[in-house]
C-alpha cells in the first residue's frame, strides 16, 4: 500500500504545521472558560476580596499534549513509517509449495484431511505473517517447478493460489524448485526474502544423492507431518516369455513406506478375468516382486492391485496395456526344406509353410504371405510381395548374373546395412556363387572380388522388397556358421520390422523417464519417437545410451528407438525413497510474533490504531460535550413571577 | 420533555402508603390524622380532670362520681386538620445543572418532590397549599380532598418557570402577614440568598410554625469539577468572578458549602423541626423512601 512516504524533514515541516495550527485553535478554544453558576458565596472567603488571576495560560496541558500526541501518531502511519533502514523495505518471498503425488496421502486419524490441506494450512499461517509491502510469489513443487503466480502483493491472489494448489503425479525434485525459487528471487528487483519450502520432504534417492541447494540466507522450512503408513505399487512389467510366443511375464514390484512390516495382496487381473493372487511379506522401506503369466496374443489391459487399502491410495491400483502378438507368415518352395526348416522353426514369430518347387503356383494377392522364399528356384513369372531368392537359376534370376564363381574369395560385408547387421566374417567358406550386374537402384550387401554376388531391391512405391542371394548359405560348411542364420533373420527384420521388434510394456511412474536402448540399434536421433496416446510427440533428448523424456501427469508413452520399442504405462504416482533433513540453518514453522519475518511489520496500521485512540481519549477526557467534562448549563430565564 | 408527567403512575401508587409527619400540635378542624395534646371532641380517651362550671355535662363520667362522689371530666383527643404549606423555590439558581448528566437540574427536581408530598398529603385528606417564590411569594395553589385533586396540583407544578433572585427575608414577611394560622411549612430550596436565609427561617419558626427545610444542591453545586482559569457568572445576581481554581480551591469550596448546610440544618433542628439535604444525583424514590423517612419527615 502505497502512503506519502514522508522523510524526515517532511514529516517535521508537515508535523510542525499541524501542530501550530492545533496549538493555535486550542488557545481559543480552551483559555478560560465560562461558567454559569448558582452562587458565587462559596468561591470568596467572606471578608476578603476576590482572588486576582494570575496571568492567561495554557489551560488543560494534558489535553493539548494528547491532541499532539494523536496527530503526530496519524502523520506517522500516513507517512509510513518503518524501524530501521533499508532492510526494513518491500523484500521478494518464495513460497515452494509441495504438490508432489504423496501429498495427497490421507492421514491416519483424518481420513478426510489429506497432507496438502496441512501444507495449505501452514502456507496460509505464513502468508498472514508477511509484511503487507512483501511481495510473495508461489511455486508448485513436484518433478518441475510451477510458479502459480507472479510477484503479488495481494495477498487475495496468493491464498487463491495456494488453495487452489492440488497433489501432481510425480515426487518432489527439491534441488530444482529451490534453485529456480532463489533464481527468481534475485532477479525479482526487490531486496530477497525467505525462500519458504512447505511439505514433508520426501525426495527420491536419486534427488537425495544429487540433492545441490542452492545459497539461501534466509530459508524457512514449514514441517507437515507425514506419519503415514503406505504400501504402494512400485512399477508393473511385462515382457514376451521366453518359452512360448504367446505368454507374457508380469513382474509386479511393491514397496513398504511405513515404519512396520506388513503383508499384503497381490492381484492381477487381464481382460477382467483374474490372473492370481500373491502374497507377499514386506519388511519396513524394503521392495519385492511378484510374478505372474499371462496367456493370450491378443491386446488388453492388466491390472493390478493391492489388497488391503492404506492412506495412500494412487498407488494401490495400475494398469499396463499388452500389445498384439504378431507373427510373420512364410511360405518356402524348397526342394531341400530340410536345411531351411531348422533356421525358421527356431523363432515362435515365424509360421513356415514349406512346398515342394512342383506345388509352385502364383499366390492370391489377399493371401499372398509375409515372405516367400525361393530356394534354388525361380518361378515362371516372377512373384510380387516380399521375396527372398537363394541361389536363382541364372537364367531367371531377377538380378542379371554376369558369372559364376566357385569357392569365391575376399568376400566383404556392406556396413552400415541393416541386411548386414552383425554380419563381419570375412572367411565364410562358401561353395561357389553367382556375380551379380546390379543396376543402380539395387543395394549391395555382400561382393567378392569379381562383384557383388548379394543385393537387395525395393519397389519404387516401397510395398515390396526383395533380397537375392547368389550362393546357398544352407549348403556346404556355411549352414554351420553363425552367418547363416543371422543372415536370415535380417532379411525377416528387415522385411517385417514391427513382428520382430522387442515390445517391452511397462507401467511406472509419471515423471523422468529414461530408457536404455542397444548400443547401435539407432542410427541417429532421428531414429528415435516419443508418442502419447494421441499420438502427440513429447520431447525427449538421447544421452548416455537411453531416451530421456518427461511426463507430467498419468499417460501411456510408446517409445521407439530402432528395432525396439516399449510402452509405459504411466499411471503409477512417482514415490519417494527417502525423508530429507533441512540444514541447520533453516528457520522451522510459522513466524512467531518476535520472528525476524514478523519484525518487519508495517507499523501504520497500529500508529493509525493508537493515534485514533489517543485522540478518542482525549476527547472523551476534556471535550467539549464529553459526559466527563462537567459544565455548568445556562439557566433557562423565563417569566419571573 | 414539556409533556412528561412529573411522575408517573407506579410511582404515585407507592406513595399512599406514606403520610407527611409534624411534632408540633396545632389548633384546628377535626379531621385530621396527626394526633393533638389539645382536648376535644375526639374519639380516643385523654385524661380526666375536675369538672368546671360550664363544662359540658355529657363529658362527665358519672361512674367516677357514684364511686369517689366527686365530678370529673372525661376528655377526649382530637386530631385537627392542620394546613400544610409549601415554599417552593423558583429561583435561578434552581436552574442551575447538568445537560446530559446523571443528575437533573434542582428547579425539576424540586417540582417533583413538591408534587409527591403534595400527593402524600392528599391522600390523608390533608390541604396542602404550594407557594412558589423567588423575590417574593407568588400566586399558590391550594390542593385538599382527596388525591382526584392532585393533578390540579401537578399541572400548576408543571407551568412554572425559574427566574429571579432569592430574597427570603421579603417572602417569609409576605407569608407571615397572609398566612397567620400556624402550621406546617415545608421549604424546597437550595436557600442561596445572598444576605441569608437564616434569619428569615427563624422568624418563621419563631411564630409558632414547624419547619421542614428541604435543601437540594447538584453535585457541582458542591464539589465542583472544574479546573484551571475560569469565569464565573452568578445565575441570580449576574456577578462576574475570574478565579484560578485548583484541587485546594475546590476543597476550600465544598468544606465552605458543607458548613452552610450545617447552618440551615441547625436552624430547622434548634426549632423541633426537620431537615433534608439531597444531592439532585439522587433518585426521587431513595429521596423519599429513604432520607426524608430517616428523618422522619414522611412515613
Amino acid at each position: 500500500m502505497e502512503f506519502l512516504n514522508l522523510s524526515l524533514g517532511q514529516f517535521i515541516a508537515l508535523f510542525g504545521t499541524v501542530a501550530a495550527f492545533s496549538v493555535a485553535l486550542y488557545l481559543l478554544d480552551r483559555n478560560r472558560r465560562k461558567l454559569v453558576v448558582s452562587t458565587l458565596r462559596f468561591w470568596v472567603e467572606p471578608g476578603k476580596a476576590a482572588p486576582v488571576t494570575r496571568r492567561s495560560r495554557i489551560q488543560q496541558p494534558f489535553s493539548l499534549l494528547l491532541q499532539l500526541l494523536g496527530m503526530a501518531l496519524l502523520l506517522l502511519a500516513i507517512a509510513q513509517f518503518q524501524f530501521g533502514g533499508r532492510r526494513n523495505l518491500s523484500h521478494d518471498h518464495v513460497l515452494v509449495l509441495d504438490t508432489s503425488a504423496w501429498m495427497g496421502a490421507t492421514l491416519p486419524n483424518r481420513p478426510d484431511l489429506t497432507l496438502m490441506d496441512l501444507a495449505r494450512a501452514n502456507a496460509l499461517g505464513w502468508l498472514r505473517a508477511v509484511p503487507a509491502a512483501d511481495r510473495v510469489l508461489v511455486v508448485r513443487a513436484d518433478a518441475l517447478a510451477t510458479p502459480a503466480t507472479s510477484w503479488e502483493l495481494d495477498r487475495g491472489k496468493t491464498a487463491r493460489a495456494i488453495l487452489e494448489s492440488q497433489p501432481g503425479a510425480t515426487a518432489l525434485n527439491l534441488s530444482q524448485n529451490l534453485q529456480f525459487a532463489s533464481r527468481m528471487q534475485h532477479s525479482g528487483g526487490s531486496l530477497p526474502g525467505e525462500i519458504v519450502y512447505d511439505g514433508p520432504g520426501r525426495i527420491s534417492l536419486r534427488e537425495s544423492n544429487n540433492l545441490a541447494l542452492p545459497d539461501m540466507p534466509a530459508f524457512r522450512v514449514l514441517p507437515v507431518d507425514d506419519n503415514v503408513e503406505n504400501t504402494g505399487l512400485r512399477s508393473v512389467g511385462a515382457r514376451r516369455s521366453d518359452t512360448g510366443g504367446g505368454t507374457w511375464d508380469v513382474i509386479v514390484r511393491v514397496r513398504n513406506y511405513g515404519k512396520r512390516p506388513r503383508s499384503i495382496n497381490v492381484s492381477l487381473n487381464f481382460g477382467n478375468a483374474p490372473q492370481g493372487v500373491r502374497s507377499v511379506q514386506l519388511p519396513p522401506g524394503e521392495e519385492r516382486e511378484a510374478s505372474f503369466e499371462v496367456h493370450t496374443r491378443a491386446a488388453g489391459i492388466v491390472e493390478a492391485r493391492l489388497y488391503p487399502n492404506d492412506a495412500f491410495a494412487a498407488d494401490n491400483y495400475a494398469t499396463l496395456e499388452l500389445p498384439e502378438l504378431r507373427s510373420l507368415p512364410v511360405v518356402v518352395y524348397s526342394d531341400h526344406s530340410e536345411e531351411l526348416r531348422p533356421a525358421l522353426a527356431s523363432d515362435p514369430r515365424v509360421i513356415a509353410d514349406f512346398r515342394r518347387t512342383a506345388q509352385y503356383k502364383p499366390e492370391n494377392p489377399q493371401s499372398k504371405p509375409a515372405l516367400l522364399i525361393l530356394d534354388r528356384f525361380a518361378p515362371p513369372v516372377r512373384p510380387g510381395g516380399n521375396v527372398l531368392w537363394l541361389d536363382p537359376p541364372a537364367v531367371d534370376s531377377p538380378v542379371p548374373v554376369k558369372e559364376r564363381v566357385d569357392h569365391p574369395k575376399d568376400l566383404n560385408w556392406t556396413p552400415d546395412q541393416p541386411l548386414t547387421l552383425g554380419l563381419r566374417a570375412r572367411d565364410v567358406q562358401i561353395g561357389s556363387a553367382s556375380v551379380f550386374d546390379p543396376g543402380p537402384n539395387e543395394i549391395r550387401l555382400a561382393s567378392i572380388d569379381k562383384g557383388p554376388i548379394m543385393v537387395a531391391n525395393i519397389s519404387p512405391d516401397g510395398r515390396n522388397r526383395s533380397v537375392v542371394v547368389g550362393f546357398d548359405p544352407f549348403e556346404g560348411p556355411m549352414r554351420y556358421e553363425l552367418a547363416t542364420p543371422l543372415l536370415l533373420a535380417n532379411v525377416m527384420r528387415w522385411v517385417a520390422p514391427d513382428v520382430f521388434r522387442n515390445v517391452d510394456v511397462g507401467t511406472q511412474s509419471a515423471g523422468a523417464v529414461s530408457m536404455p536402448f542397444t548400443p547401435g540399434a539407432v542410427a541417429n536421433q532421428n531414429g528415435v519417437q516419443v508418442l502419447t496416446d494421441s499420438g502427440v510427440n513429447l520431447p525427449y533428448s538421447v544421452h548416455d545410451k537411453a531416451v530421456d523424456f518427461f511426463a507430467g501427469e498419468a499417460s501411456r508413452v510408446r517409445v521407439i528407438a530402432g528395432n525396439s520399442e516399449r510402452v509405459y504405462s504411466l499411471t503409477l504416482p512417482e514415490m519417494w525413497d527417502v525423508k530429507w533433513s533441512p540444514p541447520a540453518s533453516a528457520r522451522h514453522g510459522i513466524p512467531a510474533w518476535n520472528d525476524a519475518l514478523r519484525r518487519n511489520v508495517d507499523w501504520w496500521p497500529f500508529l493509525a490504531a493508537l493515534g485514533a485512540a489517543v485522540l478518542i481519549a482525549e476527547w472523551v477526557a476534556y471535550g467539549r460535550y464529553s459526559p466527563l467534562r462537567m459544565r455548568v448549563m445556562k439557566p433557562k430565564l423565563g417569566r419571573a413571577a | 420533555m414539556p409533556n412528561e408527567p412529573l411522575l408517573d403512575r407506579e410511582f404515585l401508587e407507592r406513595l399512599e402508603r406514606l403520610a407527611i409527619h409534624w411534632q408540633r400540635s396545632f389548633a384546628g378542624l377535626v379531621g385530621g390524622h396527626n394526633r393533638s395534646h389539645f382536648a376535644g371532641g375526639g374519639q380516643e380517651f385523654l385524661d380526666h380532670r375536675h369538672f368546671h362550671q360550664g363544662d359540658d355535662l355529657r363529658a362527665v363520667n358519672w361512674r367516677a362520681y357514684m364511686r369517689l362522689d366527686k365530678m370529673f371530666l372525661k376528655m377526649f383527643q382530637i386530631e385537627p386538620r392542620v394546613p400544610v404549606r409549601m415554599l417552593l423555590d423558583t429561583s435561578a439558581s434552581m436552574a442551575t445543572g447538568f445537560p446530559g448528566s446523571a443528575s437533573s437540574d434542582k428547579f425539576t427536581y424540586a417540582r417533583q418532590l413538591t408534587a409527591a408530598l403534595c400527593y402524600v398529603g392528599l391522600v390523608r385528606l390533608d390541604t396542602i397549599q404550594i407557594l412558589p417564590f423567588s423575590s417574593k411569594l407568588r400566586e399558590g395553589k391550594t390542593a385538599g380532598g382527596g388525591r382526584h385533586r392532585y393533578r390540579l396540583a401537578a399541572e400548576f407544578l408543571e407551568e412554572l418557570e425559574p427566574g429571579g433572585i432569592t430574597d427570603f427575608l421579603t417572602i417569609v414577611r409576605q407569608y407571615l402577614n397572609e398566612y397567620p394560622q400556624r402550621g406546617l411549612v415545608i421549604v424546597v430550596s437550595d436557600f442561596l440568598d445572598e444576605s441569608g436565609c437564616e434569619k428569615a427561617l427563624q422568624y418563621l419558626a419563631d411564630y409558632g410554625n414547624e419547619l421542614m427545610l428541604i435543601q437540594l444542591w447538584t453535585d457541582q453545586d458542591r464539589t465542583p469539577p472544574w479546573n484551571g482559569e475560569v469565569d464565573l457568572t452568578d445565575a441570580e445576581s449576574g456577578g462576574k468572578l475570574r478565579i484560578q481554581v485548583d484541587e485546594e480551591a475546590r476543597r476550600k469550596y465544598t468544606e465552605a458549602f458543607d458548613g452552610f448546610s450545617a447552618g440551615i440544618k441547625d436552624v430547622a433542628l434548634r426549632n423541633q423541626g426537620k431537615y433534608t439535604g439531597l444531592p439532585t444525583s439522587m433518585p426521587l424514590e431513595d429521596a423519599i423512601f429513604g432520607s426524608m423517612v430517616r428523618a422522619r419527615s414522611i412515613a
